[in-house]
């Protein structure tokens, strides 16, 4: 009886994710509800979790509830320590979500609503929830290694290697473009950036508190702060408002890339409690705060979607990034569908801390469920922007032109009617000075989100919703890039040490500030060149921080590839190869593009050939710039290959008996619980 | 009423440790219970050292959070 009734129940959660599905695929000239896509999201990921997971689960990994995780055999109180699922679950959502599932879907809104959705949904049940999942696994039978350890251990020193060299790559790229997006979204803004300067203040405050006056009291810390920041967003408003403040706080934007590169090399060389472990702990707590609030709002509001399903842009002639939507779709949205720095993420401290291995498949499968939806929250706030503001807003001014006008006549080009006076109408609203080609997508997903949370609580007013909306966004990302140039750091040292043994030391300041500001300098650098850009930066560098971002991911299905097929497992392999298979295909379509296509505003070189001879003083930067992305391009490429290639040698060699295949697992022990 | 308080008080300290565990934040109350678990002979850390100890290893070499 309960097999019929579960049997029922789940056919019926597929036939609504069909009908969710067929919504929004095939209506055409009406708008669709953004209800849809929820329907159509949810309906897939609950299905998937309850089918493909524990299939995973049961014939691939073979999970045993009997036996000892690690949290159970070395508890200490401290890393190791068994957590309840839905806690951990928690814990380890905190850890994955961030920027990522936020801008990529608005990017790619340009080729309208149904390609990101699909590869949002389809992508992350056959993608990045089985990277999270195997990766987590993994590092749970190994009591917690990092990636590159199972890199090294599983596959062989070359994968080792090129994890290595996609980490400190992706590290670097992902900063420079995380930075960016703040860049763009607060320059010009007196609001916004005294909002985000406040937090410095703010977190230092926080810090001294937790060490010195009131030692560990973190949730007591975190409301003082949360409570603060409301205020200085308010005040901002103020700020804005009045003529030498709100000049004080109108910076360009290489003035904003200097600050933001002099602040992140200070916060990840000033002491941990100071001003990094605050912020995080601020930025953890607002993050999970606005996306349950924005999750309620669309629930209530169910804004229909203004967008259509697919634009003219798919052909490749998109001004919000070149590329067709093959592979460039794929590419764009990496987090929310599927990301190599969950790997990193799922290997540290998540597998430390499960208590049975049977609650694997929720924390890891399901973590990234999450994180796909909330992608799906941020398609919906893009889709429901009217697209000619939508466009507006997001193509850089070396296409729109200067003013509203001629963005008007541009937009008009492609189908979309701007009326007079909107953009200037909705920037006042926002309480900004112009909307116009704030592209790096912070800015149209705040006013998507303002409209969609002032639409359900319109108390605040639109202008605070945006700036809340842009403040929460800046302030994760800006954690995310000192606590990214901190763990650069560390691996810059790890690499000195081999070659002078005091740069591995890693309390000795010179080492340490030395290695901190050779990271800076790496994504300063193209932080720098993306600010200067006409193109806006975010067209070459999102791209190249997709290309990245999936280059770790095809790193690690090879090594749950390999782990699969040394478990003997070989003939459910197809569950890694698959993902793999197609990562390795859309990022080397990609990468090839991008360095050799010869349409200027899409290859590399050939926008540096485009360049040569112009009378342009920035022009000789400019191409020795797209060079050196072009250069970057190829070397990702090459480490897929090379990783696929080492991998696939180790596959042949178990299969074919050359190798016993030897899996470094911790020992069975059974559980005491 | 006294009971009733009791429950709500005891709902709530369990309510923080779990937000505490999401986020990612210190508990040094189950540090003790641990420490007293498994090493009951020997003088646990201080709330302040236990802090600095806990921040340093927390915010170490690997990734915390995601993009």
């Amino acid at each position: 009886m309960r097999r019929f009734l579960s049997g029922i129940t789940w056919t019926a959660v597929g036939v609504l994710g069909a009908a969710g599905f067929a919504m929004l695929a095939l209506r055409r000239g009406e708008t669709v509800s953004a209800a849809w896509i929820l329907v159509a999201g949810v309906a897939s990921y609950f299905i998937a979790h309850r089918f493909y997971a524990r299939y995973i689960a049961l014939k691939v990994y073979a999970l045993d509830g009997r036996r000892a995780t690690p949290a159970e055999r070395l508890s200490n109180g401290r890393d190791f320590v068994p957590t309840n699922k839905w806690v951990l679950y928690g814990h380890h959502f905190a850890a994955i979500a961030g920027a990522g599932p936020l801008i990529g879907p608005t990017l790619a809104a340009q080729f309208g609503f149904l390609p990101g959705t699909l590869w949002l949904i389809v992508g992350v049940i056959l993608g990045g929830a089985v990277q999270d999942f195997t990766i987590l696994v993994a590092s749970l039978r190994r009591d917690g290694k990092s990636l590159g350890q199972m890199a090294k251990e599983e596959v062989n020193p070359v994968a080792g290697m090129a994890a290595m060299v996609a980490i400190l790559a992706i590290m670097i790229i992902l900063l420079a473009v995380l930075a960016l997006v703040v860049v763009n979204a607060l320059k010009a803004s007196p609001w916004g950036l005294f909002t985000i300067a406040c937090t410095i203040p703010i977190a230092l405050l926080m810090g001294w508190w937790m060490k010195v006056l009131r030692p560990g009291r973190v949730l007591e810390a975190s409301a003082i702060g949360v409570t603060l920041l409301l205020l200085a967003l308010v005040a901002g408003r103020g700020v804005s408002l009045d003529p030498t403040w709100s000049r004080w706080f109108t910076w360009t934007g290489p003035g904003l890339a200097w600050g933001i590169i002099v602040y992140g090399f200070a916060a990840s060389v000033l002491p941990v409690w100071l001003l990094l472990s605050p912020r995080d702990y601020l930025s953890t707590f607002l993050k999970i705060g606005t996306v349950l609030c924005l999750a309620v709002a669309i629930l209530i509001l169910l804004p229909p979607l203004r967008m259509p399903a697919l634009t003219a842009f798919t052909d490749g002639t998109g001004p919000v990034f070149a590329g067709k939507v093959f592979p460039f779709a794929f590419i764009t949205i990496a987090c929310g569908a599927i990301s190599g720095f969950h790997a990193l993420v799922a290997s540290g401290t998540t597998p430390k801390m499960l208590m049975r291995e049977t609650d694997a498949p929720l924390i890891g499968y399901g973590g990234m469920l999450m994180e796909s939806f909330v992608g799906l929250m941020a398609m919906i706030a893009a889709a429901t922007l009217d697209p000619a503001v939508y466009f507006a807003m997001n193509v850089p001014a070396a296409t729109l032109g200067p003013d509203a006008a001629s963005a008007a006549r541009k937009i008009a080009e492609w189908g979309f009617t701007l009326q007079p006076g909107t953009m200037e109408a909705l920037a006042q609203q926002m309480g900004e000075a112009t909307l116009l080609s704030r592209t790096g997508g912070a800015p149209s997903l705040a006013v998507g989100m303002a409209s969609i949370l002032g639409g359900v609580m319109s108390g605040p007013g639109l202008a605070l919703w945006y700036h809340f909306a842009i403040m929460f966004e800046a302030l994760f990302i800006l954690t995310t890039v000192d606590a990214g140039t901190r763990v650069g750091r560390f691996m810059l040292q790890e690499l000195g040490g081999y070659v002078w043994k005091p740069l591995g030391r890693t309390s000795w300041y010179p080492s340490i500030l030395l290695s901190s500001g050779l990271v800076v300098a790496g994504w300063g650098y193209f932080l720098y060149q993306g600010v200067i850009d006409p193109l806006g930066g975010i067209n070459s560098l999102w791209p190249l921080f997709g290309i990245a971002n999936q280059l770790l991911a095809a790193v690690a299905l090879c090594v749950g590839t390999t782990i699969i097929i040394k478990m003997g497992r070989a003939r459910h392999a197809w569950v890694t190869l698959v993902p793999l298979a197609w990562l390795a295909a859309v990022t080397l379509t990609a990468g090839w593009q991008k360095v050799f296509a010869t349409d200027p505003r899409l290859g590399f070189l050939a926008h540096a050939r485009s360049l040569v001879g112009s009378l342009n003083t920035a022009a000789p930067r400019m191409i020795m710039n797209d060079r050196l992305d072009a250069a970057l391009a190829l070397v990702f490429m090459g480490v897929v290959v090379v990783v696929i290639a080492a991998s696939a040698r180790e596959w042949w060699l178990v299969l074919s008996r050359r190798k016993a295949p030897v899996v470094h697992e911790a020992p069975f022990v059974q559980t005491a619980y | 009423m006294q009971a009733r308080l009791l429950w709500a008080r005891e709902g709530l300290t369990r309510a923080l440790r779990v937000l505490r565990q999401v986020v990612g934040a210190p508990d040094y109350e189950r540090y003790l219970e641990h420490h007293a678990r498994c090493h009951a002979g020997t003088e646990p850390l201080g709330r302040h050292a236990f802090y600095a100890d806990f921040v340093s290893w927390r915010f170490g070499p690997g990734p915390t959070r995601c993009c």
